[in-house]
């Protein structure tokens, strides 16, 4: 057999290579701003939606669209409306891919807190001029969706986390929930001397999750994550090495454990008193009854609370799922109605109530559906002091890199100084992106 | 005329002329016949993969995805800070070892199976055959998420050890088990493959020259060393790079088990490259794959130097 390196399949590869590299170098290379889409297009009429409407999503709150939309596809006969629900998992990438090939939806519904990615390049087209109005969104979900002024999405549902705690061990403790992060530690050590094994279920860190947990503590201390003019990040601060240690402290005091419960464990371990508190979003408040398999066990067993307070306040972070038109998209006119459409305050209710999505209209959140279940009502006060994740590209490689300084601080690895000084060394490495 | 233009256009190839034509209709058939694969392969494989070696080169970021061409070029520079990426560096000594520990442990297990079909079990052969091979056509996401609860820290396994009085470790939340867990699910997904394959290798294996070693005095495990293995020797060349490729690439037993944690232990060279992609780094993922392509490129030599038979 030849040896490999004569072969000529890889002559052939390296000759590829380097009329590919020569391309790139001959064509002009080097990046040209595309300002086009940055233009807000003119307003959508009120007209019947027709042609053919293509909607992707990650499997979850998209499910209910069927649903959802049964009225609207009424109004518009002439409109085909295509949802194709994607894995979770594999929805920002297969989006980008088909946004690189050309072959995306005229709808693409992205994930509020990590949508900058998107919505930074020419992939989607700006909202219309009085498609909806701003203000009747919680602010930190339209301002998630703004790049220097111009929205390029338009908020669909929205949460935020909240104290998720055991009321049944609290109140046979006498413990009330904590407002301040001083009284965290206590009140978990409270619930465990009341009978919960651990006082906390928490993840102890590595993917961007975490980071983004770290960064609400942050913010509670009064931290910025980035300078002003979105040049520098600022992690080496006392503020992240404050952070930092906060959550450790979770572990370190043992009223968490750095083993989990894992995501899969984490109902099941709270339902069962293996742990008695999260901070958590929404979507738990429908889901204990089923674990339990006890109807009203939620109601009787479980209070929330918005996160307790740093030095700063009680800052949560803006989460949710938002809807854009791409600007490849042949049919944007029809596209915008759909988008209007589930902006409006009965329609966000009808999908609260066929799957739970929290609206992103405050007004929605008037009616008794949602009105008359005091759990949510910490959810609500919690989204009026949300604040939305830098919108820079390369914010997931620091929230992932965030992640993963938690966890050796909390597994004893480095220090908390050790670990902003490491944030920053790799941020600067990084950039702040677009 | 027509004289004219056969006399100035000889058959100087020495093949009569009926002879050649035919062989060009078959070589043209071939290549109709060739066509459905290439036209696959250059799509999917060969047109990707040269492009990432030319993306390497370049700064193509997640905002360039409608104009892949409109990047700077870059020389080498992903190359340097993919080398200068501690996380990087560490992941491919995690992939090495997940091929220095799992692929002798796959053959041996496969081997092991294979000689035991072959020669001792011979009744139920194609149910046991059937049962061995199950793993390698079951859904890997399936497989992952049972090893899970298996692997969790009150999980099966942690349930069976306390039930002698054990107590387990977190094995999915421990630097010294995670990747042992993880390399053990790749075996256990790949040892059908390799079985099959040394199965197939003794089948043909020539009875008589086993026989003829017998009548000379030869024992098992003599006949084993000095006749079988030497045989096989193509059969293990095939194997070991087979599995040394899919292992340089590992990548969904550490992703589904435990997304490469924890504190990075089981994060793969594979892993890596995605998330780079997922980050929008196209430019340094690209340079991540070709790292890979190179370092299968060659083990893959090394392992065709070393294990090719001698004639």
């Amino acid at each position: 057999m030849p040896a490999l390196t004569h072969s000529r399949p890889v002559r052939l590869a390296a000759g590829f290579a380097m009329v590919a590299t020569a391309a790139l170098v001959l064509s002009g290379c080097g990046r040209v701003d595309n300002a086009d889409s940055a233009a807000a297009t003119a307003a959508i009429d009120d007209k019947p939606a027709t042609g053919t409407v293509s909607l992707w999503a990650p499997d979850g709150d998209a499910n209910a669209l069927d649903d959802t939309m049964a009225a609207f596809k009424a109004d518009n006969p002439d409109l085909d409306l295509e949802v194709t629900l994607i894995p979770e998992s594999e929805y920002n990438t297969k989006l980008q891919a088909a946004i690189a090939s050309g072959t995306g939806p005229d709808i693409a519904q992205t994930y509020t807190e990590a949508q900058a990615g998107f919505i930074k390049g020419d992939a989607f087209a700006a909202v219309p001029d009085g498609l909806v109005d701003e203000d009747s969104f919680f602010p930190g979900s339209w301002a998630a969706g703004e790049i220097d002024g111009t929205a390029y999405t338009v908020p669909w549902y929205a949460y935020t986390y909240t104290l998720v705690y055991r009321k049944d061990i609290a109140e046979a403790a006498g413990l009330s929930a904590p407002t301040t992060w001083d009284e965290m530690i206590p009140f978990e050590k409270g619930l465990m001397a009341a009978g919960a094994t651990k006082g906390l279920g928490a993840s102890v860190g590595w993917d961007s999750y975490n980071g983004q947990d770290l960064t609400q503590l942050v913010w509670q201390a009064g931290g910025e994550l980035i300078n002003d003019d979105e040049t520098e990040w600022t992690l080496d601060t006392p503020e992240m090495i404050e952070a930092i240690e906060y959550n450790a402290s979770y572990f370190t005091s043992g009223v968490a454990d750095v083993s989990g419960p894992g995501f899969l464990d984490s109902q099941p371990y709270f339902v069962t008193g293996k742990t008695a508190s999260s901070i958590t979003g929404p979507w738990v408040i429908g889901q204990f009854d089923a674990v339990a398999e006890q109807d009203g066990w939620t109601a009787e067993n479980v209070g929330t609370a918005t996160v307790p307070a740093g030095s700063a306040g009680s800052i949560g972070a803006i989460a949710g799922g938002s809807l854009g038109v791409l600007a490849d998209s042949d049919n944007q006119e029809s596209a915008w109605k759909v988008i209007r459409y589930l902006a409006e305050s009965d329609t966000q209710i009808a999908q609260y109530e066929s799957y739970g999505s929290l609206p992103a209209v405050q007004s929605s959140w008037e009616d008794p559906a949602i009105a008359d279940q005091p759990l949510l009502d910490a959810f609500f006060d919690q989204l009026q002091d949300t604040r939305s994740y830098p919108q820079r590209t390369t914010w997931l490689q620091i929230a992932t890199q965030m992640g993963a300084e938690m966890e050796s601080v909390a597994k004893g690895q480095e220090t908390a100084e050790e670990a902003a000084a490491n944030l920053q060394s790799f941020a600067d490495g990084v950039g702040t992106g677009e | 005329m027509t004289a004219l233009r056969t006399s100035t256009a000889p058959n100087t190839s020495g093949v009569p002329r009926k002879r050649r034509s035919r062989g060009v209709r078959k070589s043209l058939i071939a290549w109709i016949f060739l066509a459905p694969f290439a036209i696959v392969f250059l799509t999917y494989t060969a047109i990707p993969a040269l492009a990432a070696i030319g993306f390497s080169f370049t700064d193509l970021q997640g905002r360039d995805l409608r104009n892949p061409f409109n990047v700077n070029f870059v020389a080498i520079d992903n190359y340097v800070r993919l080398f200068a990426d501690a996380r990087f560096i560490r992941d491919i000594g995690n992939t090495l070892l997940f091929v220095v520990v799992g692929v002798p442990l796959t053959m041996a297990l496969g081997f092991a199976l294979a000689v035991a079909l072959n020669s001792g079990i011979r009744r139920l052969r194609g149910v046991f055959r059937t049962i061995f091979f199950a793993p390698v056509v079951t859904n890997i996401v399936a497989i992952a998420l049972i090893w899970q609860y298996a692997f969790n820290n009150d999980g099966t396994i942690n349930n069976v050890l306390a039930n002698f009085g054990l107590a387990g470790p977190n094995w999915l939340d421990d630097t010294n088990t995670a990747m042992p867990v993880v390399i053990l699910l790749g075996i256990w997904r790949n040892f059908g493959t390799a079985m099959l394959l040394f199965l197939a290798g003794l089948q043909a294996v020539p009875e008589d020259v086993q026989e003829a070693a017998a009548l000379d005095g030869a024992g098992w495990w003599s006949r084993l060393w000095h006749i079988t293995l030497p045989l096989l020797l193509p059969t293990i060349l095939l194997i070991s790079v087979l599995l040394t490729v899919f292992y340089l690439q590992v990548f969904d037993e550490p992703y589904l088990l435990t997304d490469g944690g924890p504190l990075g232990s089981t994060e793969s060279m594979a892993l890596y490259t995605y998330t780079q992609f997922g980050f929008g780094n196209y430019g340094i993922s690209s340079a991540a794959s070709v790292v890979t392509l190179v370092l299968v490129a060659v083990v893959s030599v090394v392992q065709f130097r070393l294990l090719r038979p001698r004639t």
